[in-house]
């Protein structure tokens, strides 16, 4: 059985919806989250300790509503990705041995600047990451094709399904 | 019609048509005289379609208060709008429920992105100056039921369409044009003009990726609007990505603003899950 085999009787699967966060180090689980569109998915992994963990926000600035933000915080990524990484470190993660993934922001064609989410989720990722001096591991992001992140909490794989390019491992 | 093509359009008839009942109740919804007795005359002997509909009615997504469990409290709770795009939901589901391999949807993915992109664009419609919402509701509903007859031959043809789109510059409905003849929204436009949806209806569906060269322009703005949306926050999207046209003008023209777009996937974001159990009851 592959590491990321979704149907055997040993995994869990954690589903990280729209505007959503998990962290797990149970190492039968995996956490997938599906179809990012602009979204941007952020998967990240400590493998010292086994702790995983996935955010999936949907807007750049919780500053667009700052209501929305106190009771839906994944859905920004200036408040989203605090807790993904509070999370982790509850667990025993630590920032310098983190694996980070980012994947999503894609967009529409013939955008020209206008309205690009996708860009612009990815941009507030970067600021946050430099500041906080976060280190990106791989990143998958833009263009307008869609993205679906699975990260296996056992062993850190982390599988990419882009449309029209299939799955690969990264 | 080349021969291809006409294999395609045939198979419009292998999908289930719409129930007579729901067209009656959308060209009585069309009508501003039009009352709830006439309504609830047309729905109450399709028991099984009142079934559905009181179903939907009590879902979250609506947080009434108390169980509806009849038509009469339906309306009276929901109104007659809500009523009648329910009426439209319960008889429109049934194409949907297959996996639509060609573009990589599994079962219910399309009808999620079809109920999803109808919620939306009914509430952008209200914030315009149209007068039909439920035209717009409708034809956002169905406007992807063109995917469910091309799904065979996009699968047959994706190397095709994909290069098109990933190498030469297409949008992916340019691409199952120039591959297969058709594309998806025109083929749409057929099938709502076989189930004999009006002429607007028509117009709004087989023109939602090209809303500038429609009759109903601003109608059809809006479902392209609604789309877009979805697309943008990965609601039904497959193989074919997020490559489709983003059309500039169309939104200056309705004065919808960045601050605008970024709203409405914060309130479609935000009752998600309210939207999800619609989806389930439906």
């Amino acid at each position: 059985m592959g590491p990321l085999q979704e149907n055997g009787t040993d995994t869990v699967k954690i589903t990280v919806g729209v505007a959503d966060m998990k962290v797990s180090n149970d190492p039968e689980a995996i956490l997938v989250t599906y179809s990012l569109g602009s979204c941007i998915g952020i998967a990240v992994y400590d493998p010292a300790v086994q702790v995983a963990g996935i955010l999936h926000f949907m807007l750049p600035d919780s500053s667009l509503d700052p209501v929305k933000a106190k009771s839906r915080p994944y859905m920004f990524a200036d408040t989203g990705i605090p807790p993904l990484f509070k999370e982790a470190y509850k667990l025993g993660a630590k920032k310098q041995r983190m694996r980070i993934i980012v994947a999503g922001g894609a967009q529409v064609l013939d955008q020209q600047g206008f309205f690009n989410i996708g860009k612009r989720n990815h941009m507030a990722v970067r600021k946050i990451f430099w500041k906080n001096r976060a280190m990106v591991s791989h990143e998958d992001v833009g263009g307008n094709v869609n993205r679906t992140v699975k990260l296996a909490v056992k062993d850190g794989s982390c599988r990419l399904k882009v449309s029209g390019r299939g799955e690969l491992l990264v | 019609m080349k021969k291809d093509i006409r294999e395609i359009v045939a198979r419009i008839d292998t999908l289930k048509p719409i129930p007579q009942v729901a067209n009656k109740v959308m060209v009585v919804s069309e009508n501003p005289q039009s009352s709830m007795s006439m309504l609830s005359e047309i729905i109450q002997y399709d028991q099984a379609l009142t079934a559905n509909l009181l179903k939907a009615a009590n879902s979250a997504y609506f947080g009434l208060s108390r169980k509806v469990d009849s038509l009469h409290q339906a309306i009276v709770y929901l109104g007659m709008d809500k009523v009648v795009d329910l009426v439209v939901l319960g008889a429109s589901s049934e194409n949907y429920s297959q996996a639509q391999e060609g573009y990589d949807l599994a079962g219910g993915e399309l009808w999620r992105s079809s109920v999803s992109s109808a919620l939306i664009a009914r509430d952008l419609a209200e914030k315009t100056e149209i007068d039909d919402t439920h035209a717009v509701f409708t034809a956002a509903l169905v406007k992807d039921i063109g995917k469910v007859v091309l799904s065979q031959y996009v699968a047959e043809s994706f190397e095709k369409i994909n290069l098109l789109v990933s190498k030469h510059g297409f949008s992916f409905r340019e691409a199952e044009k120039g591959v297969l003849g058709i594309d998806h929204a025109e083929l749409g436009g057929m099938i709502a003009e076989r189930w004999r949806f009006s002429g607007k209806m028509i117009d709004i569906i087989q023109h939602h990726h090209l809303p500038m060269e429609a009759r109903f322009e601003t109608e059809a703005a809006v479902v392209y609007l609604a789309d877009t949306l979805c697309m943008t926050m990965g609601i039904g999207v497959g193989s074919d990505g997020l490559a489709y046209r983003f059309q500039k003008n169309v939104l200056e023209k309705m004065g919808f603003s960045d601050r605008d777009f970024q709203e409405v996937i914060a309130g479609f974001g935000e009752q998600i899950s309210h939207v999800e159990d619609l989806i389930n009851a439906t």
